[in-house]
């Protein structure tokens, strides 16, 4: 890992080979392009480019072993860098930093008002101030809006404690018999995850791509949002996305055909699709290690989150079953069970006392992409901070955006 | 058949400037003998060509790769493109519009032109509706094959099944089903319809009994009943109306795909209109990529004329600023409506990772017809028959860059990606021109391409005598009694 | 009509009608002319193309064929509306991105193209079915000149199914016309 500043000064590209040569010896590994390494500084990961490891492990990474002395076990001091010219193409599953000059700056000028932040002092000061970036023109419908009746689920997500520690993503896909799909497929930018956290770096304003060294990252976990007004159901030509009476956007994996559609007209880009018969290969034991309740996806149909739907009938039929109503808090999805500070809340929005609808009343509760009229059942709290300076204005490189922004509000 | 000898080839120059006067529609001493001959003998040839061997053999061979392909993605998974999340719509979608829009150049000659009262269109509109027909039917194959389970592609038809249910009506796909549906069968019986009259004429030339019994069948006993012509008239102005709003309605459903989704950069009301011109455009460009060689090869230059091609590249010229001025409509638009994802799709379009597609079009579509503002360049077969090509590449980067860079950078930045198709998906491709060429060769070896009974009725000839026209209008005051030739 | 005995009408060898053969256009005119206003019938003419004015020479009526194809495109129109109303609000309704089960912007389109298809389909089809085609055999067909039809002469003939018809007086009438001479037409 470089920073990119690092990057520019020794003319090494993202994702080139470089040899990395300290105390007579070599090794040959591809950058990573991450703000936030310090200058002239580099980090290799251990344990990699193993041989006996076994299908899995075997030939992934390289070896830095060789680099590693009694001497200097942890830190290695005159390390000599040498870009190759060759490129290697690591697999991640979003856009690690590089990126084209439009492409960056529209990503920084965007970030702000996707995953939203304040300082404490800017909160205390005006509790709304963060929707200060809701300049849209009225939602309005052209159709008398749908009553939703009953149970109505709906989800928050705290940005506040959230840690970005990808906990949710594993459980999701544990839970929910995900297809791990490897690195080809990740390249292809295929993968599945029904949850993934979006992550951003917040740079300085005014700095080009080249320039940054250190960047603060902001981040929150996307999963389908539930829209009320799914952009996606409208284009199914089979009606295999739909909605359900308690407000879920059901997908229903059997009426599927695959036109992706769908997922072309998701904002959040939170669909995903079976490219491949992506259970064919495995072993019966991976197989028995799948969850019963929930099916399992064949090739060329589309798949998303479901909000835990297996999880929320079995605790409606034990209630129904028990002659009671369900409890706030009873339902529980994996990736709310399994996040380690309580960041995301699920229940009933119809119920004004369970806890997913109280943190709708806070001032902090926003939707993303709320403009679109789409009405996502999933809610973000932004997140405050409290910079030991008192900080400058959390979003104010959010609004570099604001030309525009201000005839519209006027 | 021409009486000039091969050096004296001006006769055969009907274009002008002097709008006062008509060009004549048929040049050289035709009779009605003479284009019968002309034109059914290039069916009629005992020997086929071995230039036809040559492109069929190659064409052909192009077509087992397109059906090669298309059964290596139903047996593996839709996996072997190169599409993703978030470009889930790539080659497949890009062809298919590519196709339908090549499609409608023979409806709108067949169709509008009619209504227009157009008469140059009947020496080249059977061979764009040929054309028209083998589109489409190049472009019906890519939304079948695109699906994730082809084999449930009847779902998307209203038929009752065992689920009980039916298909989603408010779906711009479902549209599109029954738009380009509709367009097939349309498209397909004027067609056919235009072409009896022509094939009772192969049927009353035949030498053999196979010609005489096929082409008995297909022309249905025709036999050029003045009652039947009456009818046969009408119907084909009912058509001819019917088709009109039809060819229109296609692009512009085809459009909705784009315009009803909530995507920058396809969520624009422009879209009907704007599909509908460049369908236009890349379908004149495709007659006249096929025409230019066709007429010389087998000598038509009487029938279709210089004037013919020139008003062709007039049409392209016509178009093509359409398209261009369309193209900076949504630049304006994009900035005018303060919207920053639109906004940024189209700074993305024009300087972001696919710029270089974005040029190419703008480069063959608004730069390249511009040479049609010359007299001399569009009235030269070899600089028009390029530029005709060049626009079909252009209209298809116009598809590319609507299709797949909208989508590879739309609202969160994180889920942005770069497409790149892969060889499947190029193979693909060239094969669904295999097919177009095949179905196109044998179109000309064993259909008339022109349509004779059309072309005598707007000879000369024709009109020896004119008292009370019939009501449905041709205007046939045009042509003066010294024109006749 | 005349001594025609065996064999009866219809039947092969019968007397199908007279044809004449035209050079020029304007000839064929004023032949049509001649037989309209003899008062005939169950007569026709025939050409490679449309000959405007034909019409009126021969006293052609005007088709139904427009009544049918706006029919069926209404009918197309009605369906095309029926079908989406009852399919997506009455007999399986969901509930699709909260909007009503039915309205109307949405159902334009297929609506649209059912109008067009019906009546496309019905010009075509009604077309054909006025004109008694597909009927790929008919008494004409047996006369070689007749080939040229479809090429580059236009020929008028009078069937002896006419109430008019008779054996001399129509083929005088005939021979008056400029045609060339006229040919006797059985069935076969």
């Amino acid at each position: 890992m470089m920073s990119p500043a690092t990057a520019t000064e020794l003319g090494i590209a993202d994702g080139e080979l470089v040899e990395l040569e300290a105390g007579g010896r070599s090794v040959e590994l591809p950058v990573c392009l991450l703000p936030g390494q310090a200058r002239h500084s580099l980090a290799v990961a251990l344990g990699y480019g193993r041989t006996a490891a076994g299908q899995v492990g075997n030939g992934v990474g390289v070896d830095v072993y060789p680099l590693r002395t009694l001497a200097a076990p942890h830190i290695l001091r005159g390390v000599s860098v040498r870009g190759t010219g060759r490129s290697h193409a690591l697999a991640t599953t979003q856009d690690h930093f590089a990126i084209d000059t439009i492409g960056f700056a529209e990503r920084n000028a965007r970030a702000g008002t996707l995953v939203r932040e304040a300082t404490l002092d800017a909160y205390l000061a005006d509790p709304h101030v963060i929707h200060a970036h809701d300049h849209h023109p009225p939602l309005i419908s052209l159709w008398k809006d749908h009553e939703y009746e009953g149970e109505q689920w709906g989800m928050a997500v705290d940005l506040n404690t959230c840690i970005g520690c990808n906990a949710c993503v594993v459980a999701c896909q544990a839970e929910n018999n995900i297809p791990v799909v490897g690195r080809e497929q990740v390249l292809a930018q295929r993968e599945m995850h029904w949850i993934r956290v979006d992550r951003y770096f917040r740079t300085d304003p005014g700095l080009t791509m080249g320039e940054v060294e250190d960047a603060a990252v902001v981040f929150q976990p996307m999963a389908c949002v539930h829209c009320e007004n799914a952009p996606c159901e409208q284009v199914c030509p089979v009606a295999a996305t739909q909605h359900t009476r308690d407000g879920l956007n059901a997908m229903v994996y059997n009426r599927c055909v695959g036109t992706r559609y769908c997922s072309n007209n998701c904002p959040f880009k939170v669909r995903r699709f079976n490219f491949f018969n992506y259970h064919k290969e495995l072993a019966e034991t991976t197989m028995m290690q799948f969850n019963p309740e929930v099916t399992v996806r064949a090739r060329g149909v589309m798949e998303k989150c479901t909000f835990c739907v297996q999880r929320i009938e079995a605790k409606r039929i034990a209630a129904r079953n028990e002659r009671r109503p369900l409890r706030d808090g009873e339902i529980v999805p994996a990736c709310a069970q399994t996040c380690p500070t309580r960041a995301i809340t699920f229940g009933d929005l119809n119920d004004e006392g369970s806890a997913v609808s109280r943190s709708r009343e806070e001032p902090r509760s926003y939707a993303t992409l709320a403009e679109l009229n789409i009405r996502p059942r999933t809610h973000y709290l932004a997140r405050l901070s409290n910079p030991a300076d008192g900080g400058a204005p959390a979003h104010a490189e959010g609004h570099a955006d604001d030309g525009a922004h201000g005839k519209e509000s006027a | 058949m021409s009486t000039s000898t091969a050096a004296d080839l001006s006769y055969l120059d009907n274009t002008g400037t002097d709008p006062a006067v008509r060009a004549r529609l048929v040049v050289g001493d035709n009779d009605f003998h003479s284009i019968t001959e002309k034109v059914c003998g290039i069916v009629e040839q005992p020997r086929t060509p071995p230039a036809w061997w040559v492109l069929f053999a190659i064409s052909s061979s192009l077509t087992l790769v397109l059906f090669a392909m298309i059964g290596y993605l139903v047996t593996t998974g839709i996996g072997v493109w190169g599409l993703q999340v978030p470009v889930s719509w790539g080659y497949a979608i890009v062809n298919f519009v590519f196709w339908v829009g090549i499609g409608h150049a023979g409806t709108l000659i067949s169709a509008i032109l009619f209504l227009l009262r157009q008469r140059w269109r009947t020496s080249i509109n059977r061979f764009a509706e040929g054309m028209t027909i083998f589109a489409v039917v190049c472009a019906g194959i890519f939304p079948g094959i695109h699906i994730g389970r082809v084999w449930l592609a009847y779902w998307l038809f209203p038929i009752p099944n065992q689920m009980l249910m039916w298909p989603n009506f408010r779906s711009p796909l479902l549209w599109d089903v029954f738009a380009v549906g509709t367009y097939a069968t349309v498209s397909l019986l004027f067609w056919y319809m235009g072409m009896i009259p022509d094939l009772a004429s192969l049927r009353d030339r035949a030498k053999t009994r196979i010609r005489y019994y096929a082409y008995g069948l297909l022309s249905l006993g025709w036999r050029s009943s003045n009652r039947h012509w009456h009818r046969f008239e009408f119907a084909y102005l009912l058509l001819a109306s019917l088709a009109t709003p039809l060819v229109l309605s296609v692009h512009s459903v085809v459009s909705f795909d784009f315009a009803v989704s909530i995507m920058p950069g396809w969520h624009t009301t422009i879209f009907p209109p704007y599909f509908v011109a460049g369908a236009i455009f890349s379908g004149f460009a495709m007659v006249v990529t096929l025409i230019i060689p066709t007429r010389k090869i087998f000598g038509l230059e009487e029938i279709i004329t210089a004037r013919h091609l020139e008003n062709m590249a007039k049409i392209m010229l016509a178009t093509g600023m359409m398209v261009g001025l369309a193209y900076s409509t949504e630049f304006f638009i994009a900035w005018y409506s303060g919207n920053r994802y639109e906004a940024f799709t189209f700074l993305n379009r024009a300087f972001g990772p696919y710029a270089w597609a974005y040029w190419t079009m703008v480069t063959c579509n608004v730069v390249v017809p511009q040479i049609f503002w010359s007299r001399r360049l569009r009235n030269n077969p070899a600089v028009l028959w390029v530029a005709s090509i060049l626009i079909n590449v252009g209209m298809w980067f116009e598809r590319f860059v609507i299709v797949v860079s909208s989508l590879s950078r739309d609202y969160l930045p994180t889920s942005w990606g770069y497409y790149r198709p892969t060889i499947i998906d190029v193979l693909t491709f060239v094969g669904s021109f295999g097919l177009f060429f095949t179905l196109f060769l044998l179109f000309v070896r064993f259909l008339p391409i022109i349509g004779m009974a059309e072309v005598k009725g707007v000879m000369p000839q024709a009109h020896l005598d004119r008292p009370g026209h019939r009501g449905h209008g041709d205007y046939h005051g045009d042509i003066a009694a010294s024109e006749v030739v | 009509m005349s001594e025609r005995t065996a064999p009866a009408a219809g039947e092969p060898g019968a007397l199908y009608g007279y044809l004449v053969e035209f050079d020029k256009v304007d000839e064929l005119l004023v032949g049509a002319r001649a037989v309209r206003d003899a008062g005939y019938t169950r007569w026709d003419a025939h050409t490679p193309f449309v000959i405007h004015g034909l019409d009126a020479a021969m006293g052609v009526k005007k088709t139904v064929l427009p009544y049918l194809v706006f029919g069926a495109g209404l009918t197309g129109t009605v369906g095309g509306i029926a079908l989406q109303w009852w399919t997506n609000a009455v007999d399986y309704p969901y509930l699709i991105s909260g909007k009503p089960l039915f309205s109307l912007p949405a159902n334009i389109p297929v609506a649209f193209e059912t109008t067009i298809l019906f009546a496309a389909l019905t010009a075509l089809v009604a077309m054909l079915a006025l004109n008694g085609l597909p009927r790929l055999y008919h008494p004409l067909f047996t006369n070689r000149a007749f080939k040229r039809a479809t090429d580059d002469r236009f020929f008028i003939s009078i069937e002896a199914a006419d109430p008019l018809f008779d054996r001399s007086a129509t083929r005088e009438l005939l021979e008056s016309l400029s045609g060339r001479t006229v040919e006797v037409i059985e069935e076969a």
